[in-house]
């Protein structure tokens, strides 16, 4: 049954993943970013990360894809215009990615621990906010203040990129 | 006792922006100034702080040891010449920046080096991915903005823009690959990694050189090693002169303490050495023939650099495929000091002259050696220096390099050193030809330089030519 709905889920993030790179117009693009969003929480679900899951919904595809609509729609951005085709820079792509599927693929396969199902966590409740809240503020510490120090200077950064005027 | 340098830079960084947007008719200058001064008491301090392993994380994220000891006080140094340069720069800053009143956003450009040289010196301590990775990203989204500073200059927001995405493709590289080793060890820190090294199952090997391989391409993207190296020359072309300075040596040097800390964790097995090795000479080998014969052609100083900065890049990482031999480690130490020398050096003359000339190409330098002596003699020493002619601290730091590759029986290696090195005389001493045999064009305006300039340059010089010929102080102090 979990089986069944990982692969499920994930072809199905898979399929809108692809919907981003390929769709012209932004707010379609924008959309299947959500539903990508979506099929990445249900497979933190199965695997008994709820608060991650739950996360990943209000959080990524709440706020932050809405925030994107609104600004694409403000903006009004036009769908891409078609381009020529460019051979050598489709061969380019197509050999990187081609060789790093395979590359991918051949890891995969020699991998005896992938071919088991691991059985389900005694206590799904491990995973839950405390837990996690704990991990974060108690043994990532120092990782967790650089993060702050990180969002500090992205903070700066927009203010600088973005004020019309500079004061 | 230790005590956290890397929270003092922080709170210096704070401070100025809170002082920056309070008094806001304080000149940004004095600003700059007051932040070398600043900069300064704390490298002294590092020299109170004895090396001590596993500070204040009981997950062991974070080390003092030797090596991050020196790093730090290297990213400090940068940061203090960054500054220099910057407030050269200023004027032009200034001009590309939609401002309400003159000197706007000068105070965001002196105080983001403040807080990417925090990261840095996270980066130097980092030994544990999670904080390998937190501390690279600091610093890596802290260049985006200061890339894209100018805005109103097209070629530095472009060089902005192509920054962003090949280093958030990076990026993905590097967490895609520390999941992979994580999955294969149940590790994340750096020493809990090679202790489990030895009872990984056969089978998971591949898995595991996988993880490696991706977390080698992303670095190789942060140091500029071919053939990652596609956004070097029109990033460090597009960039305010002063970034690129700060992100060719600093930038550069934090990706080789993690990658020297990275390939030293999994070298215990000697399985993963056979492969390891072999990619990491390869890498170099192909950097080096790239970087130098790329740059032969170049007309525009910045992006001359740029190659240059690659073609060194590839003496490093000849270094590193040596990390075999003990002698490797000192050798890279060194290196990064002597590239650190003699790289500011070149920026601090690039940044006059082309403000005079009003364009970075090695034709604004023609007759240098009359318009203006004294820069044009530092930038002599500086090229000089670059190209690794003897009696400067080029030639010694490429000389230990490969005392250590021939230590590993890396022949090929240093053959292709020796070639390259060869190849780089041409392209350095074209700058050199412009200076002192071309004659200067009859309307060049006179190259005016601050006095903090000309004592910075001075300095620079006297250190690159006195330890070219007598390093053993350096070397005793070095890790």
């Amino acid at each position: 049954m979990q089986l069944a709905l990982f692969w499920i889920f994930a072809a199905f993030t898979l399929a809108f993943g692809l919907g981003v790179v390929f769709f012209r117009s932004p707010v379609s693009s924008a959309m299947s970013l959500v539903m990508s969003f979506i099929g990445l929480a249900a497979l933190f679900v199965t695997l008994d990360a709820f608060f991650i899951g739950v996360v990943q919904v209000l959080v990524y595809a709440g706020a932050v894809m809405v925030l994107f609509l609104f600004i694409i729609m403000l903006l009004d951005l036009r769908a891409d215009q078609r381009r020529p085709v460019k051979l050598s820079a489709w061969a380019g792509a197509g050999i990187v990615v081609g060789g790093f599927l395979a590359i991918l693929s051949q890891v995969v396969s020699s991998l005896p621990a992938l071919q088991q199902t691991k059985p389900a966590l005694a206590n799904p409740a491990v995973n839950d906010v405390a837990q996690v809240g704990f991990a974060l503020f108690r043994n990532f510490n120092l990782p967790f203040q650089v993060i702050g120090v990180l969002l500090l200077v992205s903070t700066i950064g927009v203010v600088v990129l973005s004020r019309r005027e500079l004061k | 006792m230790s005590f956290p340098v890397e929270f003092c830079v922080l709170s210096l960084g704070i401070l100025m922006l809170l002082v920056d947007s309070f008094f806001p008719s304080i000149d940004k200058r004095t600003l700059a100034h007051t932040a070398i001064v600043w900069l300064a008491v704390f490298l002294a301090a590092t020299f109170f702080l004895q090396p001590s392993p596993l500070w204040a994380s009981p997950n062991g994220f974070y080390e003092t040891d030797a090596l991050g000891l020196f790093f730090k006080r290297f990213a400090l140094v940068s940061t203090i010449l960054t500054l220099v340069l910057a407030i050269e720069y200023a004027p032009v800053v200034e001009r590309f920046i939609p401002g309400s009143r003159p000197g706007a956003g000068l105070g965001e450009f002196f105080t983001l080096p403040i807080f990417t040289c925090a990261g840095l010196m996270w980066m130097a301590s980092a030994a544990d991915f999670v904080m390998i990775f937190c501390a690279l990203e600091l610093v890596t989204i802290s260049f985006y903005i200061q890339v894209a500073f100018m805005r109103r200059n097209m070629a530095s927001l472009e060089a902005g823009t192509k920054y962003l995405i090949l280093g958030a493709l990076s990026t993905g590289f590097l967490v895609y690959g520390i999941t992979w080793i994580f999955g294969m060890t149940g590790q994340t820190g750096l020493r809990g990694i090679s202790t489990v090294l030895g009872m990984v199952p056969q089978a998971s090997q591949t898995a595991l050189l996988f993880g490696i391989g991706l977390i080698l391409v992303s670095l190789g993207f942060k140091v500029a090693a071919a053939p990652f190296q596609f956004w070097v020359p029109d990033v460090y072309q597009g960039a305010p002169t002063p970034v690129t300075a700060f992100l060719s040596v600093a930038s550069k040097a934090a990706g080789f303490v993690v990658l020297m800390r990275v390939v030293d964790a999994f070298l215990v097995a000697p399985a993963l050495q056979a492969k390891l090795v072999p990619a990491l000479g390869f890498l170099a080998g192909l950097t080096l023939v790239y970087g130098n014969l790329a740059a032969l052609p170049q007309t525009n100083m910045k992006r001359l650099l740029a190659y240059s900065s690659i073609a060194h890049a590839g003496y490093l990482l000849v270094g590193v495929a040596s990390v075999g031999s003990p002698a490797a480690g000192r050798a890279i130490v060194f290196y990064l000091l002597a590239y650190l020398l003699m790289t500011f050096l070149a920026f601090l003359v690039l940044i006059p002259v082309s403000k005079a000339a009003g364009g970075d190409d090695i034709s604004d330098f023609n007759g240098l050696g009359r318009r203006a002596p004294g820069m044009a003699f530092a930038m002599l020493i500086a090229m000089l220096s670059l190209a690794g002619l003897p009696f400067t601290v080029g030639f010694l730091g490429k000389f230990f390099i490969f005392e250590a590759a021939m230590r590993q029986q890396h022949f090929v290696l240093v053959v292709l050193g020796v070639v390259t090195v060869a190849c780089g005389f041409y392209y350095y001493l074209k700058v050199v030809r412009a200076m002192y045999w071309q004659p200067a064009p009859e309307d060049a305006p006179p190259v005016l330089v601050s006095p903090l300039t000309r004592f910075t340059a001075a300095f620079l010089v006297t250190l690159i030519l006195v330890l070219g010929v007598y390093p053993k102080p350096i070397l005793d102090f070095l890790p």
